[in-house]
């Protein structure tokens, strides 16, 4: 099993600048230290109607009521601040970086607990026809297990062809005698992609997969998810 | 007053709304139908469990936004976003597991 980078083409040039946005940082970087209320308000705005700053904070009030410490409140104004500047983008920008957010929430997650961490990269086994897309995140670790995951905006985006691709990863990889941890991880409600996954798993053993969803992505960094 | 199982009841119809919008995405017609009954189930068995509770005015007031926000999504793919959205919020205001 190795790791690679994939073969150059237009898509990758043009995703690699939405990756670069500054605001896909800056969101990345308030959602990894974000509670999971406050990441469920982030997706919620992302993906609302434009909406008056106060129906939020009225929507949220376990995240901006009386009762709330400022400090708290004031990281929750902050990501609802960030979100609305996602949701002002055109619909297919939105979409766009929407998707990079996720990814490179997911990469500093797990970078807390193992490393290193790679994007958009391949991975290749001997004698086996080498996948098409790259994974969205790597752990390329020779000396233990090393991991491979997809990240999803919503649970719509599992389907079948996603987890075959990561289970036969994993069992190409079993076939040489690695360990490869293979995962999906999803900015949704875990309900949600239960359901999904029960429709599009197929004959993909349960839990050969493993799924990460918006109320467990601190477990990512090896931690339980926050209150 | 205001129960928390009415105020469910109002939570599943507005669910029920964004199904209508999302049923233009026609090749997830099952998935929708099983998404729609997943939350409709969790969201009822907490009426089950404090239907009868008066309900918090701040918990009133953040369904009323949630519908608010509910009834301008017109986008299909959106609506289906929502309907893992609208239940978690939901969820989330009566200090319910999302």
């Amino acid at each position: 099993m190795r790791f690679a980078d994939p073969r150059p083409d237009g898509r990758a040039i043009v995703y690699a600048a939405i990756q670069a946005d500054p605001l896909v940082d800056r969101c990345a970087a308030a959602l990894a230290d974000a509670s999971t209320g406050q990441r469920i308000l982030a997706r919620a705005v992302m993906n609302g109607e434009p909406a008056d700053p106060a129906e939020w904070r009225a929507m949220f009030p376990a995240l901006f009521g009386a009762a709330v410490p400022a400090a708290e409140g004031a990281r929750s104004q902050a990501i609802l601040d960030l979100a609305l500047e996602v949701a002002a983008r055109g619909e297919e920008s939105r979409s766009q970086v929407r998707g990079a957010i996720v990814e490179a929430l997911a990469e500093r997650l797990v970078a807390r607990r193992t490393g290193p961490v790679r994007r958009e990269r391949r991975i290749l086994f001997d004698g086996v026809a080498s996948e098409i897309h790259p994974y969205d995140l790597t752990v390329e670790r020779t000396d233990g297990v090393a991991e491979a995951w997809d990240c999803k905006w919503g649970a719509r985006g599992i389907r079948a062809e996603v987890l075959h691709q990561l289970d036969d990863a994993r069992r190409h990889a079993v076939d040489e005698g690695a360990t490869l941890l293979v995962g999906l991880v999803v900015f949704d409600a875990r309900r949600s992609c239960e359901v999904r996954l029960l429709r599009e798993r197929g004959p993909v053993a349960a839990g050969a997969v493993k799924l990460v969803a918006i109320e467990q992505l601190d477990r990512l960094a090896g931690g339980r998810p926050a209150a | 007053m205001v129960t928390v199982g009415e105020l469910i009841e109002r939570a599943v119809a507005a669910h029920a709304r964004l199904g209508l919008v999302a049923e233009e995405v026609e090749d997830e017609a099952t998935y929708l139908a099983d998404l729609q009954a997943a939350w409709a189930a969790r969201l009822r068995a907490v009426a089950a469990a404090r239907g009868g509770e008066p309900a918090d005015p701040a918990v009133v007031a953040a369904l009323d936004a949630a519908e608010a926000q509910v009834d301008r999504i017109a986008d299909p793919h959106r609506a289906f976003d929502w309907l893992s959205t609208l239940p978690q919020v939901v969820l989330l205001s009566l200090g319910e597991a999302p």
